[in-house]
């Protein structure tokens, strides 16, 4: 046909052609239809500034919901070079209220980037301030808020919290370990901008920023104050270098307070030198418990069966002689003949050092290894140390004569209320820890409970057996200071001289500690106290960390409202103690009978008859010789 | 004469499109450029209007006239490009000196070329048909022709527009109804050729590997390809409305040029593009169904020849904003912002109006 191949071949044209456009309307659904998520999110990436909302900080509260470490709420300044028109009126405005120079401020504002901040003059606005810029309404100067840290309690609990940065980041302490945790996700202003980054008339979006998550610790606020009290007080009076407190529940492993000083306000924390931030020392410092470790030297012995504390007897010249040294008795005339009972109320060298050597360097090495000393605690914060102890391979009778009184081994504070803890509680050891929980709006992230970390180091009994002597040491022993009338208080005093930079003992530098627990015969308490180098004073441990102790009983008392108990070992008395008596039972005695029984204390009367109806303070209370005692008579 | 009625409404439909959506996508940049966002919108206006009378006076005039003053085209088309290339009488704009500025406006001899060589090739097919079967006597002679004319549109350069004329001239060969075999060594010699190019100017070479994979350098050659397509994107099915368009506001350069699909893309979504993609295909079923249907030999070469460049450079410039391949730089029929091409584009239909009428007188 005429001309057909010319169709034919324009034909083919037409349909080549009329497919690539098909192809192009396929492509046009496929960019907007299947590849559109993808594509504008991205895009909106592009198109969107966002002006950071800061999120807050969770909140780290005490076991009963007491806030420590809380925020404030405060404004910053956020610059949108693009947007600002009248750099130089803007620069100078801003440069007067927030005292930068001009040049400076005209940096700022004048800046190729899409948003600026200006630091650190321009962060923590105060209301005033901010809402003085805002009364300016320049364009692309925003306010927005921060929120900053805020330590209510100061150097309260300092290194157990640790501190955080300029931009609320976690540095150090539960801050930095659960930072991830603490930290909330910020918020936006999102606002749509051009090419050039000027602002869009397009609606802003406002994301809410989600606060952090709340953590719960085990301490208990009003007895860590209380602890911070006393280590400041025992640091000022005595001048001392530093001071350590915990308090910990023996049955759970909860800390209810711990202090290190000196501490540090975590506000200020630039203000301080790196050893004092990083350095709690409480878990940290490593140092000769001296006779606090007997505690595990008895316990040990008694579980082994090697004495039998009641009945075997000590003669206790004021020295010993292992392997050709001399180890002295600190009481230089010695104690003469003694129950253990007493060498451990007299903290007798010697008499430790003869149950050491029974037990042989194997057997007292062992529990040393089982009751935790020279390995972590696996307390859940940072910068604890294992501590020191003998290497086995060099260990002889002499190192193990030493080891039994606590010289020579070097451990950390948290060892040592670990140790006794569970031997105070019948053997059971649980691993300490300080976080309780990490909450979210009420719900539970995460649970700490208490972890039994060995059972059975000891048996129930042994463990009652320490416990009496232990409240013996405070009743009648080198623990006195810590006694408490009507309450059962065990313990031990501890004297170390510190070894110096040269491997030597210092010259009159000692750590004094004293170890407690309470009640005595069930301890839900074990306290610790232990002052380095305090000067002007007795260097004995139950001349200055008992007393500590003992006020911190006083606390628990008075905080956990405990009741009496009038089973305990009544305290001996020197003749400057104060000594309390028992107050009879006269009640439908007569008035004469009354006063005889009564003849150590000063009556007053009340009503005239003959019979005793009443008496106060009740029959059963210890209370100071010659104190007042109301009869009501009928 | 319903295809003249349904070819004149689908270019002033177009053409209208065009117009607001250059007035969309522009009024940003010439605010910016000129303080006149206006500025585009009124030149476009300005020659729509003229490009609707030449398209009514073409359609009027015989194209026979056009094959009898062939040699004189050909020869003011051929001294224009030889012109413009001199610096003084053509001016520069984007890299290329290929515009005659007089005024305000710019005129492109390359698109009067595009007439021209249609013209000019349509009258030696139908001269020659007789030796078709003749590779070498029939082919050569007008291949050489093609390619020196090529090389004088390099040499501005403008490799769209020079690509374009090529591709629809071989088209016009191939339905000619010549051998197939020259065209599968056209198209070796074509992809050497472009590998020739490419050596010359490395920068085709990254524009080709930025369209393999855009983002791999999204601040540089892959930049127009993502910006388009953040544009394409995010408008979805619908669009974002009219005057909504997030990208014309300085992502995407220069919107109301090549890339002003995008922005009807982002518009009015994918029913948007479906229209005008439609009413495209129309204008060319249309056309196509005039060279078809005309029997006179260098009326249907003519016909043909201007509808196949039209629809050539129109599925280069969709394949480039929507990411098919890599970017060539020319413009789309109608829509694209534009004088010369416009007012060329609708001489070409007045033109395919003008055969169609008298084939069927």
């Amino acid at each position: 046909m005429f001309q057909s191949i010319q169709n034919k071949r324009i034909k083919y044209v037409l349909l080549i052609m009329c497919l690539i456009l098909l192809i192009v309307l396929l492509r046009v659904f496929w960019v907007q239809v299947i590849e559109y998520k993808k594509l504008n999110t991205l895009a909106n990436d592009l198109w969107s500034r966002n002006l950071p909302v800061q999120a807050d900080r969770g909140r780290i509260l005490d076991r009963n919901g007491k806030v420590i470490a809380d925020n404030i709420t405060t404004a910053s300044l956020i610059l949108i070079p693009n947007q600002i028109e009248d750099k130089e009126k803007v620069a100078k405005t801003l440069s007067e209220i927030l005292g930068v120079s001009y040049e400076e401020m005209y940096k700022h504002v004048s800046k190729k980037t899409s948003i600026e901040k200006v630091h650190p003059e321009g962060r923590g606005l105060s209301y005033e301030i901010a809402d003085k810029i805002n009364s300016y309404e320049f364009d692309g100067v925003y306010l927005v808020k921060e929120a900053k840290r805020f330590y209510k309690y100061n150097d309260l609990l300092s290194h157990v919290i640790g501190y955080v940065g300029i931009d609320n980041q976690g540095l150090s302490g539960l801050e930095l370990l659960y930072d991830k945790y603490l930290t909330g996700t910020n918020g936006n202003i999102k606002y749509y901008s051009d090419g050039k980054g000027k602002k869009l008339e397009l609606s802003e979006i406002y994301e809410n920023p989600k606060s952090g998550n709340d953590i719960y610790l085990t301490v208990d606020l009003d007895l860590q104050l209380a602890l911070e009290r006393e280590l400041n007080n025992a640091v000022d009076k005595y001048k001392a270098a530093g001071a350590i407190g915990i308090v910990m529940n023996p049955k759970t492993g909860e800390i209810f307070a711990m202090g290190s000083k000196p501490s540090f306000n975590p506000t200020n924390y630039k203000d301080y030198t790196v050893e004092t931030i990083n350095r709690n020392l409480a878990i940290w410092q490593n140092f000769e418990p001296g006779s606090t470790f007997k505690i595990v030297t008895l316990a040990s012995a008694i579980e082994e069966g090697v004495v039998n504390v009641f009945e075997d007897k000590f003669y206790d010249t004021g020295s010993i002689k292992v392997k050709g040294a001399t180890l002295h008795c600190w009481r230089h005339k010695g104690h003469g003949l003694q129950t253990y009972v007493q060498v451990a109320e007299n903290s007798c060298n010697p008499g430790f050092v003869t149950l050491g050597l029974k037990l042989g360097k194997e057997k007292l090495f062992s529990y040393i290894d089982k009751f935790g000393f020279g390995k972590k605690t696996g307390i859940d914060l940072n910068g604890e140390s294992k501590g020191i102890i003998f290497d086995t391979s060099k260990i002889g009778d002499l190192e193990t004569a030493t080891t039994a009184f606590g010289q020579g081994v070097s451990v950390t504070a948290i060892q040592q209320v670990n140790a006794v803890s569970a031997i105070v509680n019948n053997g059971n050891m649980y691993t300490p820890y300080i976080v309780s929980k990490v909450v979210n709006d009420k719900e539970i992230i995460i649970e700490n409970v208490p972890k039994l970390k060995k059972e059975n180091l000891i048996s129930e009994k042994t463990s009652d057996v320490v416990k009496y002597v232990l409240e013996s040491v405070v009743a009648n022993g080198s623990g006195r200071n810590a006694y408490i009338e009507n309450y059962r208080v065990g313990g031990k005093t501890g004297t170390a001289q510190k070894v110096g930079s040269d491997g030597h003992y210092m010259v009159g530098n000692y750590i004094l500690s004293f170890i407690g627990f309470m009640p005595a015969n069930d301890p839900e308490y074990v306290v610790y106290i232990a002052i380095d180098n305090a000067r002007g004073v007795v260097q004995y441990g139950g001349t200055v960390s008992a007393p500590i102790a003992g006020s911190i009983f006083k606390e628990i008392i008075n905080l956990y409202d405990l009741k009496e108990d009038y089973e305990g070992l009544p305290k001996t008395y020197k003749w400057d103690d104060i000594v309390y008596e028992m107050v009879p039972d006269v009640i439908n005695m007569s008035k004469k009978e009354a006063q005889k029984l009564l003849k150590n204390f000063t009556i007053e009367y009340s009503g005239n008859g003959d019979k005793v109806v009443d008496i106060s303070p009740s029959p059963g209370n210890r209370i100071k010789q010659r104190g007042v005692v109301k009869l009501l008579l009928n | 004469m319903k295809k003249n009625k349904v070819l004149v409404f689908s270019v002033i439909l177009l053409s209208l499109i065009g117009i607001i959506m250059i007035y969309s996508s522009s009024h940003i940049w010439a605010e910016y450029k000129y303080n006149n966002p206006y500025k585009y919108l009124i030149n476009q206006g300005i020659f729509f209007i003229i490009g609707i009378f030449l398209m009514f006076i073409t359609s009027k005039i015989d194209y026979k006239i056009y094959k009898e003053k062939c040699n004189l085209i050909i020869l003011i088309c051929f001294l224009l490009l030889i012109l413009v290339l001199i610096p003084g009488i053509g001016t520069v704009r984007n890299g290329s000196r290929s515009w005659f500025g007089i005024g305000g406006f710019g005129i492109q001899p390359s698109e009067l070329a595009k007439i021209g060589l249609i013209i000019f090739v349509s009258k030696y097919l139908e001269k020659n048909n007789k030796y078709k079967k003749q590779t070498n006597k029939f082919l050569l002679p007008i291949m050489g022709f093609i390619i020196l004319f090529f090389l004088l549109i390099l040499l501005q350069p403008d490799f769209g527009t020079g690509m374009v004329i090529v591709i629809s001239l071989i088209g016009l060969l191939f339905i000619s109804g010549s051998k197939l075999g020259i065209f599968i060594k056209l198209g070796v010699v074509g992809v050497l050729g472009i590998i020739g190019l490419i050596i010359i100017a490395p920068y085709r070479l990254k524009r080709i590997t930025s369209y393999l994979n855009p983002w791999s350098d999204p601040l540089g050659s892959g930049f127009q390809i993502i910006q388009s397509l953040y544009a394409i994107g995010p408008g979805g099915l619908l669009g974002f409305g009219l005057g909504n368009s997030r990208q014309k506001h300085f992502y995407l350069p220069e919107p109301q040029t090549d890339f002003i699909f995008s922005i009807l893309a982002e518009e009015f979504g994918f029913i948007g593009c479906a229209i005008v993609i439609t009413l495209f295909m129309i204008l060319f079923y249309t056309s196509i169904k005039i060279a078809l249907e005309t029997t006179d030999l260098f009326g249907k070469y003519l016909v043909f020849g201007l509808s196949f460049m039209l629809i050539f450079q129109t599925c280069l410039n969709l394949m480039v904003v929507t990411g098919i391949i890599p970017v060539t730089g020319v413009t789309l029929p109608f829509l694209s912002y534009g004088g010369s091409s416009l007012l060329v584009s609708m001489i070409e239909i007045g033109i395919i109006l003008n055969v169609n009428k008298k084939s069927i007188n």
